[in-house]
C-alpha cells in the first residue's frame, strides 16, 4: 500500500515538474541579436543642487569632474547641459523621462550637495535608465568638504561600473617623473598626482636622479630606482607615512624594480660584467634570487596577475623581444614575433593582455597583444612613446610621449597621455612640467 | 541522510532531464497524430488563415466540375481511393506481397467467396465484364479481400455509404494535395516565419543596442522575454535570468543595454498577418561579436 503511494506521489511530481519546466521551455519564437554597436554611451550630468551659493558651488564642480572622467574614459558621451530640458531639482525626484528622450540621451545623472556643518558636506546622487525609465543606482556620501573631488571620483566609478560592468579607476593616483631644466641638467622629481592630473605633488626634491617609479598592487608604497652619489639604490616610499626605505645598493646598474602581485617581493634586473639578468627580491628577509642566466641582456621583467609567471625582453635570440618564463625562471618562450623590436612589456591587471612598447622604422608604438603573442595591437604612436601603464581596471593605459627636437640643444616637450584600449581616445594629461614613467595606483581604499 | 540526499538530487535530476527532453516532444507530436481526422471532419477554412481559405474554396469548386465532368463522360468510377492506396503501399512490402498471392490462391479454391465478397465491396458497374477480372485482376481483388480483413468491419458495412462519401473523400484528398496533405502542414504555413520577417526584426534592434566593449570581458547572451501589442509597440520587456542580473555586474550593464535597444527599436517591424505570433517572444542578445578589445 505504501509501495503505491510512494508511486503515484512520484507520478504527480513528475507531473507538477513536466507543468512547470514545459511553460519554461514553451516560448515559440527566439530571435538572436548578435551584432549591435560599441559607441559612447550619450549621458546628462545635471548640476548637483545645492541649499546656498557654496554647497551649488561644490554641486556645479562635482559634475564638471564626473562629466571629465566619464568622457574621458571614451565609453561616455556628454550631452551639452545647455540642451537641458528640466533639469530635477533633487536626486529623490523622478524626472519627467519623455523630456529626454527626444535628447537621444539614455542616462541621467542628478544630484545634491547638503552642508552638514562648516567642515563636512553631504552628497547624494542617482542614476537614471531614461529609456527604461527607472533608477539604476544611488548613493549617500558624507565627507570633509576639501574632498569633494574625491567624492566626485567615487561617484565617477560607481556610475562607470553600473553602466558598463567593468570596475572604475577614476578614484586612484599616477605617481611619475617630472622633469624640468636644459637636456644637460636635467631635474628628474618624484612626483604624484590623481589621475586626472589633480592634486598635484612632489615626493622628492630633485637633490638625486629618480627613476621608473611603481606602485605596490596591495598598499599605498611605491618602488623606485634612485641614485645616489652615482650608486643605484632601491627604495620604498610609503605615501601614508612619507617615510623611505632604502632596500639595497646594487652593484652596477638597476633597472626597473616592480612588486609582485601581491606586494612580498619586488623583481628587477642586475646588470654584472656586462650581462644583465632578472632577479626577485623577497620583501620580508631582503633574499635576492637569480631568475635568468644568459649571455643577453634580460630586463623590464613583470609578474603575471596571479604570479605564477613573468614577462620580460631579451635580446637573446639576436634582436630584442618580449620573452615569457614561469616564476621561477625555467621554461623560457619567446612570443613576439613581429617585425621591429619590442621593449617594456607589462602585463594587464585581469591577464588577458599584455602591453609593450614597439621600435620600428625610427618610429615608436604603444601596443598590446595576448600572453601568447597572438593579436597584436597598435594604439599610439609617436617620435618617442615608451613606458606604459595600466589602469586598474584594464581598460586604459598612460605612458609618455616626446615630441620630435626642434632646435639642436634644447630638449623637447615630454608629457603624459592616456588612451584607453580601443585605441579611440587618446588624451593628455596636463602636468606642470614635462614628465615621463608614470605609473597607476590601484584604487584608493575607503 | 547522506543516501536520501543522494536519492533526491538523483530524482530532480531524472525529472528535470525527463521533463526537458520528454515535453517539447509530446507537444510536437500532438499536431502530428490528430489531423487527418481533424482535416476530414472541419472545414479548413477555419484552420488556416483567410487568403489560404479563399484559394482552397475556388480550388473544391473546380474539383467539383472536374468530376461531374468524368461522370457524364460514363467513365466507371475507380474502386474506392482509400483502399487503392493502402494496397499499394502494401504491396510494396514483400511480406505482405506473400500473403496476398496465398489468399489469391485460397480464393481460387473457394470462389463462392471471393463473389460474394466482391459485390459488397465494389459497385455493380465494375462487375460488366467479370472475365477480365477473372484473368487480370485476381490479385486485386485478392487485395480488395485483404482489405477488407485488415480494414475495420465498418467500411464492410457501409460500403453503401462509401459510394456517397467517395465524391467528399476525392474532394478532400485533392484539397489536402494543395494544402500540403497533412493538417501539421496546414497548421505549420499558418505559424511559420520566412527568415526575411526575422531577419527584418534583427536589422531594427541591431541598430538600438550600443553595447559597452565591456561586455566582452564575459562572452554571454541576454535572453530577454518580449511582449508586443499589434502595432508592434513595445508591452513590456523582462530580464529572463534574474538570479544572474543579481549577481554579476557585467551580465546586469549588458542586459540593461539590451532592455535599453528593444524598447528604444519599439515599434517593432512585425511581419502583416503575422503579429499575433510575436505577442510573446524572447530575444537572445549575444556580446560574442564584441572582439579585439
Amino acid at each position: 500500500m505504501s509501495n503505491y503511494l510512494n508511486l503515484s506521489f512520484f507520478k504527480v511530481l513528475i507531473l507538477i515538474y513536466s507543468f512547470f519546466i514545459s511553460n519554461l521551455l514553451a516560448d515559440d519564437i527566439r530571435i538572436k541579436i548578435n551584432s549591435g554597436q560599441v559607441e559612447p554611451l550619450p549621458i546628462a550630468i545635471a548640476d548637483f543642487t545645492g541649499e546656498e551659493g557654496k554647497a551649488n558651488e561644490i554641486g556645479r564642480q562635482i559634475a564638471e569632474v564626473i562629466s571629465n572622467n566619464l568622457v574621458g574614459s571614451g565609453q561616455f558621451k556628454a550631452v551639452e547641459s545647455a540642451a537641458f530640458i528640466a533639469p530635477p531639482t533633487s536626486p529623490s525626484v523622478r524626472p519627467n523621462f519623455t523630456d529626454w528622450t527626444p535628447l537621444g540621451i539614455k542616462a541621467l545623472i542628478t544630484g545634491s550637495v547638503k552642508s552638514i556643518n562648516e567642515q563636512q558636506i553631504e552628497v547624494e546622487f542617482r542614476l537614471w535608465d531614461i529609456i527604461a525609465e527607472t533608477d539604476l543606482i544611488g548613493l549617500r556620501l558624507s565627507v570633509d568638504a576639501q574632498a569633494w573631488r574625491r567624492v566626485a571620483h567615487i561617484i565617477s566609478d560607481e556610475i562607470f561600473e553600473r553602466l558598463s560592468g567593468d570596475s572604475g579607476y577614476f578614484d586612484t593616483r599616477i605617481v611619475y617623473v617630472a622633469e624640468s631644466g636644459p637636456q644637460n641638467k636635467r631635474l628628474k622629481r618624484l612626483a604624484i598626482m590623481d589621475q586626472d592630473g589633480e592634486n598635484h605633488q612632489y615626493l622628492t626634491d630633485g637633490s638625486f636622479l629618480v627613476l621608473t617609479p611603481r606602485f605596490s598592487p596591495t598598499t599605498q608604497e611605491i618602488t623606485y630606482l634612485a641614485y645616489f652619489k652615482n650608486e643605484p639604490r632601491v627604495y620604498i616610499f610609503n605615501l601614508e607615512t612619507g617615510e623611505q626605505e632604502l632596500l639595497g645598493s646594487f652593484p652596477g646598474m638597476t633597472f626597473a624594480p616592480r612588486f609582485s602581485p601581491f606586494g612580498d617581493k619586488i623583481i628587477m634586473s642586475l646588470a654584472e660584467k656586462g650581462v644583465t639578468d632578472i632577479y626577485t627580491m623577497n620583501l620580508n628577509n631582503q633574499e635576492v634570487i637569480r631568475l635568468t642566466n644568459s649571455s643577453s641582456i634580460d630586463t623590464s621583467p613583470s609578474f603575471s596577475p596571479n604570479g605564477k609567471k613573468i614577462i620580460f625582453n631579451s635580446d637573446r635570440g639576436g634582436s630584442q623581444q618580449i620573452y615569457i618564463m614561469d616564476a621561477n625562471g625555467r621554461n623560457v618562450k619567446r612570443i613576439s614575433f613581429g617585425k621591429g623590436r619590442y621593449a617594456t612589456p607589462v602585463w594587464a591587471p585581469k591577464g588577458e593582455l599584455i602591453a609593450f612598447t614597439k621600435m620600428l622604422k625610427n618610429k615608436f608604438y604603444i601596443g598590446v597583444m595576448s600572453p601568447d603573442g597572438s593579436g597584436e595591437r597598435l594604439l599610439a604612436e609617436g617620435y618617442l612613446v615608451e613606458g606604459p601603464t595600466w589602469a586598474p581596471n584594464g581598460r586604459v593605459l598612460m605612458y609618455f610621449k616626446q615630441e620630435a627636437p626642434i632646435d639642436d640643444g634644447k630638449s623637447s616637450n615630454v608629457n603624459l597621455y592616456k588612451i584607453d584600449i580601443t585605441g579611440f581616445r587618446e588624451t593628455r594629461v596636463l602636468t606642470p612640467s614635462d614628465g615621463s614613467d608614470p605609473a597607476w595606483s590601484p584604487l584608493i581604499p575607503n | 541522510m547522506f543516501k536520501s540526499t543522494f536519492i533526491s538530487i538523483g530524482l530532480h535530476v531524472f525529472f528535470i532531464i525527463f521533463a526537458y527532453y520528454g515535453l517539447p516532444s509530446f507537444k510536437i507530436r500532438e499536431p502530428i497524430e490528430s489531423p487527418i481526422d481533424i482535416v476530414e471532419d472541419t472545414p479548413i477554412s477555419s484552420k488556416t488563415s483567410l487568403k489560404l481559405g479563399e484559394t482552397k474554396v475556388k480550388e473544391v469548386k473546380e474539383i467539383k466540375k472536374v468530376i461531374k465532368k468524368e461522370k457524364v463522360k460514363k467513365t466507371p468510377p475507380p474502386p474506392p481511393a482509400p483502399s487503392k492506396k493502402m494496397v499499394e503501399k502494401k504491396n510494396a512490402e514483400l511480406k505482405k506481397k506473400k500473403e496476398i498471392r496465398e489468399i489469391a490462391e485460397l480464393i481460387k479454391k473457394k470462389p463462392k467467396l471471393k463473389k460474394k465478397k466482391v459485390k459488397k465491396v465494389l459497385p455493380p458497374k465494375v462487375e460488366k465484364k467479370p472475365e477480365k477480372i477473372k484473368n487480370k485482376q485476381k490479385e486485386n481483388l485478392a487485395k480488395g479481400i485483404l482489405n477488407t480483413l485488415t480494414k475495420p468491419k465498418k467500411k464492410v458495412e457501409n460500403s453503401k455509404k462509401v459510394e456517397k462519401e467517395h465524391n467528399n473523400t476525392e474532394i478532400l484528398k485533392k484539397i489536402k494535395k494543395i494544402a500540403g496533405n497533412s493538417n501539421r502542414q496546414v497548421q505549420q504555413t499558418e505559424i511559420k516565419l520566412s527568415v526575411t520577417d526575422i531577419n527584418k526584426i534583427q536589422n531594427h534592434v541591431t541598430k538600438y543596442w550600443n553595447v559597452s566593449y565591456a561586455a566582452s570581458e564575459v562572452k554571454m547572451v541576454i535572453t530577454l522575454k518580449i511582449s508586443t501589442n499589434v502595432d508592434g509597440s513595445i508591452k513590456s520587456v523582462k530580464i529572463y535570468d534574474k538570479n544572474l542580473y543579481q549577481k554579476d555586474k557585467f551580465y546586469r550593464a549588458t542586459a540593461d543595454t539590451a532592455r535599453r535597444a528593444v524598447l528604444d527599436s519599439s515599434p517593432l517591424p512585425l511581419p502583416k498577418g503575422k503579429e499575433k505570433k510575436f505577442e510573446n517572444f524572447l530575444f537572445d542578445f549575444d556580446t560574442s561579436f564584441i572582439s579585439n578589445y
